[in-house]
């Protein structure tokens, strides 16, 4: 058995909860998806932007070669074999290095241009370097490779530039032989790019924790890696075979938990950007997805557990509030309003609630006040029962009788009044079977009649069958009292008593009729008019035995008086067909 | 009534608790495991110097590659033992757990490595070691056998007979006395061979061009002249030319600097030995996360060195050995 309280939040809780897995498992997998499609298109979009902007340098580059190739000045010093004169030369020299010179203008990114020519025609845009005396030009590897390509342009992998005195700058070689309109090699421009422009450009890219960006060249010579010192040394390996193989897009290695995701492009000019990011830190970005929705949602449960119990405990408490009422009523106490709640369907209830507590306290008044009224009519009853004048007089009578001698007289009415007393006995019980009540009125009437033998004359005529029915007693005494003196013994001549009982269907019917002087109307609406008629005691217990039948049996049952003056008094008793003394017929 | 309602009550407060204890272990989970914290100390932070530059470089790397905190130190000169010896002190009260450590001298850094042993911090080596089992691990170039090159290089150029001399630099290191002994290893006892004392350049540059010159003055028949490292090897470099003798006096040198390169291109060193210190700063941190993540690591590891030549010096693998592309 659960309260309807706990009933309440358990069932919110179940809701709530339902929900926020739903919401929650829904969310964390689209979320999960977002992430990683994220990281790879971050990757790809950063590895493009490298790739741009390494691109711009090297356009630069090729742009440069462009304008020196295309340069008459460059190609007529080049191709001259001789010149007019060394001033001449000179000159040329001269307007060819401040050509130099002047792409070198405001471009730090550029490590030196140059021009190496046939026999002793070295020049560069550098004016402040010295050419180193222990290399040969022509023998190094830039210069070999631009020869081989006759005329196109080559781009080196990243290496270390000698070729000026003290000075061994890391740097990327544009080379490109230049060749004359007859097609006679003139010599090999060379433009080299700070590497440093390039390291500063990758050097701080980080894919997630530990990811990067490497660059190999087309024969897969690594031009730029953040941990080159690592690959050299066997120390660290890259996929470099399948990088080559991948052109644009992605794969990943095996690798068990280092597994690598490589995210590659191929730039314009055979190099190819590779960012590389590690799987295991995509997956931890969901794990931390993961651990941050259960978070959430045990946060969300639990703060919907706490407000479920309150909102639970609010929509019960009227409840409550009811049943402690209840439990007040059912301690007796039924002095209780019940404030009506707000809620509707609780307000009708507390409503109903209150009606039935008011209803139940008027019953119960009603019944203590009946109650009482039965205490004091049967008080009444007995003192009906054992008048006093009743009692004198028989004495009195018998006292007369023995004086007179008339011992069979004495015995008689003696015996009489002791079979009337032993009649009324019935230890305390309320109902007695009609037999008693009607052994009882016998007994009255055969000391009355030893009283009045010249008036009083009478006849019992019980079925047999209703002698069994139960009634309450000393209902018949008063009846027949108040026939005797105030019905006959004001008559002149015989007055007759008869007691008969008739049998309906429901009721049983005792009828007490006298020949006695009868009454008028308004006497007889008086009779059993409660407080009325008072002054003499006259009909007190004809009216008391009419309040004891009604109190007992309910409304339709009583007495039934008919009377025409001078012509007697019929009086009916209306009693309920009883067979068991604790059923008392309400 | 009352028990539906404890009930309730008990229900939140089980569900109050098990949300702070998962805060609890989220926090401890974002919080992240105490970082390892990692001192090193080298012999110098001198910038001048290439090759610990190099050395912190591949430090940072593995620092970032495997997780540790790590803070570099070195003394002012690789010959300022006290100044080392205050420096490990330091590195002790810090708690760390682990100090790596390039040691300026054999013998006279046992006491304090000691003294942090036993207050629970491990020690590894790196490039140069101490007389003490102490240090887990000893992560160098294996220096017999760089000497054993350079004694076979000097061997190789040697024109004739006539002596030879070793220059040290510091006569207390370790990896310079393995060296000499490697140098003396295959040039011992072979014909027509001299060796000479080993001299001490006291941690100097100048010093060593004092004595190479002092050497080649009074000993006109020294043939060849082995530096055991950078400085001595430049310092000797510098008093060949100064007499006149470059070719005729062979020169084997250790390490690489511009200075050195210059020499090769002017042919007035033969070759010289190069080791591997960003492999040694990497490894050093690597093998030092592993040990003490638990587990068990080589009490040596060779690093390796390189023979490098005029010819073969701009070799796309030696580039980057000879000429360390660092962050300055």
């Amino acid at each position: 058995m659960r309260s309807f309280q706990t009933h309440i939040a358990l069932v919110f809780v179940a809701v709530i909860l339902l929900t926020i897995l739903i919401m929650g498992v829904t969310s964390y997998y689209l979320s999960r998806e977002s992430v990683q499609a994220n990281a790879e298109s971050y990757t790809t979009e950063l590895v493009k932007q490298v790739n741009k902007n390494i691109e711009s340098y090297v356009n630069g580059m090729l742009y440069m070669s462009d304008l020196v190739a295309n340069n008459r000045t460059v190609i007529d010093y080049l191709s001259a074999s001789s010149f007019p004169s060394p001033d001449e030369e000179k000159k040329l020299k001269g307007t060819v290095t401040d050509f130099l010179e002047s792409m070198l203008v405001s471009r730090t990114d550029i490590a030196s241009v140059n021009l190496i020519g046939n026999g002793d025609k070295l020049l560069t845009g550098r004016q402040d370097l010295i050419w180193n005396p222990y290399i040969d030009l022509r023998s190094m590897k830039w210069y070999q490779d631009a020869v081989a390509a006759h005329g196109a342009n080559v781009i080196s992998s990243s290496h270390v530039q000698p070729i000026f005195k003290d000075r061994y700058p890391w740097v990327v070689s544009l080379s490109r032989e230049l060749i004359a309109p007859d097609g006679r090699s003139l010599g090999v421009f060379l433009v080299d790019l700070n590497f440093s422009v390039m390291n500063d450009i990758l050097k701080d890219i980080k894919l997630g924790h530990r990811g990067y960006v490497f660059i190999v060249d087309q024969n897969g010579r690594i031009v730029y890696h953040p941990q080159q010192q690592l690959i050299y040394s066997n120390l660290k390996s890259e996929r470099i075979g399948e990088v080559l193989k991948a052109r644009n897009g992605t794969f990943v290695s095996d690798e068990g938990d280092d597994s690598r995701m490589y995210t590659v492009r191929d730039s314009d000019f055979g190099w190819k950007i590779v960012g590389v990011s590690y799987v295991n830190e995509l997956a931890q970005n969901s794990d931390n997805l993961k651990v941050g929705f259960l978070v959430l949602g045990l946060a969300c449960v639990a703060l919907a557990a706490v407000i479920a119990v309150f909102l639970a405990q609010r929509v019960s408490r009227p409840i409550r509030q009811l049943e402690k009422h209840m439990k007040e009523v059912e301690r007796g106490n039924f002095d209780i309003h019940v404030q009506v709640p707000r809620t509707i369907e609780i307000g009708r209830l507390a409503r109903a609630f209150n009606l039935m507590v008011g209803k139940i306290k008027e019953l119960m008044n009603q019944v203590i006040h009946d109650q009482e009224q039965k205490r004091q009519s049967e008080i009444n009853a007995l003192q009906a029962q054992i008048n006093p004048h009743f009692l004198y007089n028989t004495l009195d009578s018998i006292v007369w009788m023995a004086e007179s001698n008339k011992n069979r007289e004495v015995i008689a009415m003696t015996s009489a009044l002791a079979k009337l007393f032993r009649a009324s006995i019935s230890k305390g019980e309320e109902l007695v079977p009609l037999r008693n009540e009607i052994e009882h009125i016998a007994n009255y009437l055969r000391i009355q009649q030893m009283r009045y033998s010249d008036k009083l004359d009478y006849s019992i005529d019980i079925g047999d069958s209703a002698m069994h029915y139960y009634t309450i007693k000393v209902i018949l005494q008063p009846i027949v009292e108040n026939a005797i003196y105030h019905g006959i013994k004001k008559k002149k001549g015989m007055g007759f008593i008869t007691i008969a009982s008739e049998e309906t269907e429901n009721e049983l019917l005792l009828r007490v009729e006298d020949n006695g002087i009868g009454m008028d109307e308004e006497t007889l609406k008086g009779l059993l008019r409660p407080n009325a008629g008072r002054k003499d005691g006259k009909g007190v217990g004809v009216r008391n035995v009419h309040e004891r039948l009604q109190l007992y049996f309910g409304v339709p049952y009583g007495l039934v008086y008919s009377s025409r003056p001078g012509e007697g008094t019929k009086v009916t008793l209306r009693l309920p067909k009883i067979t068991d003394r604790n059923d008392s017929g309400e | 009534m009352i028990a539906s309602r404890l009930r309730t009550i008990v229900l939140v407060v089980i569900s109050a608790f098990l949300l702070v204890l998962l805060g609890g272990y989220l926090v401890d989970r974002f919080s992240k495991p105490d970082r390892l914290d990692i001192q090193v100390i080298i012999k110098s932070t001198d910038d001048s110097v290439e090759f610990w530059q190099v050395m912190m470089d591949g430090i940072e790397v593995a620092a970032n590659e495997f997780g540790p905190s790590v803070a570099i130190t070195g003394s002012r000169s690789e010959a300022d033992i006290d100044g080392q010896i205050a420096l490990v002190e330091d590195a002790i009260e810090k708690k760390p757990d682990a100090i790596i450590l390039a040691a300026n001298d054999i013998d006279r850094l046992v006491p304090v490595v000691e003294k942090g042993e036993s207050r629970g911090i491990r020690f590894f080596i790196v490039d140069s070691g101490i007389d003490s089992d102490v240090p887990e691990s000893v992560i160098a170039t294996d220096n017999i056998k760089a000497g054993e090159a350079a004694g076979t290089e000097m061997l190789r150029h040697l024109e004739g007979t006539g002596k030879v001399a070793i220059l040290n630099f510091v006569g207390t290191a370790a990896s310079l006395i393995d060296r000499d002994r490697g140098v003396r290893s295959v040039l011992e006892g072979k014909p027509g061979i001299e060796l000479m004392d080993t001299f001490d350049a006291a941690g100097s540059l100048s010093n060593a061009y004092e004595i190479a010159k002092r050497v080649l003055s009074e000993h006109p028949d020294v043939r060849g002249i082995v530096g055991l490292n950078e400085p001595t090897t430049v310092g000797a470099a510098r008093a060949i030319k100064e007499l006149g003798l470059a070719g005729q006096v062979k020169l084997i040198g250790f390490d690489s600097s511009v200075n050195e390169i210059k020499l090769l291109e002017e042919e007035v060193m033969q070759a010289t030995i190069i080791q591997k210190p960003f492999q040694m700063g990497y490894l050093s941190i690597k093998t030092a996360v592993e040990a003490l993540g638990g587990a068990s690591v080589p009490r040596v590891i060779d690093t390796g060195s390189l023979v490098i030549t005029k010819r073969n010096m701009y070799e796309e693998e030696n580039q980057k050995l000879l000429f360390p592309f660092y962050d300055r």
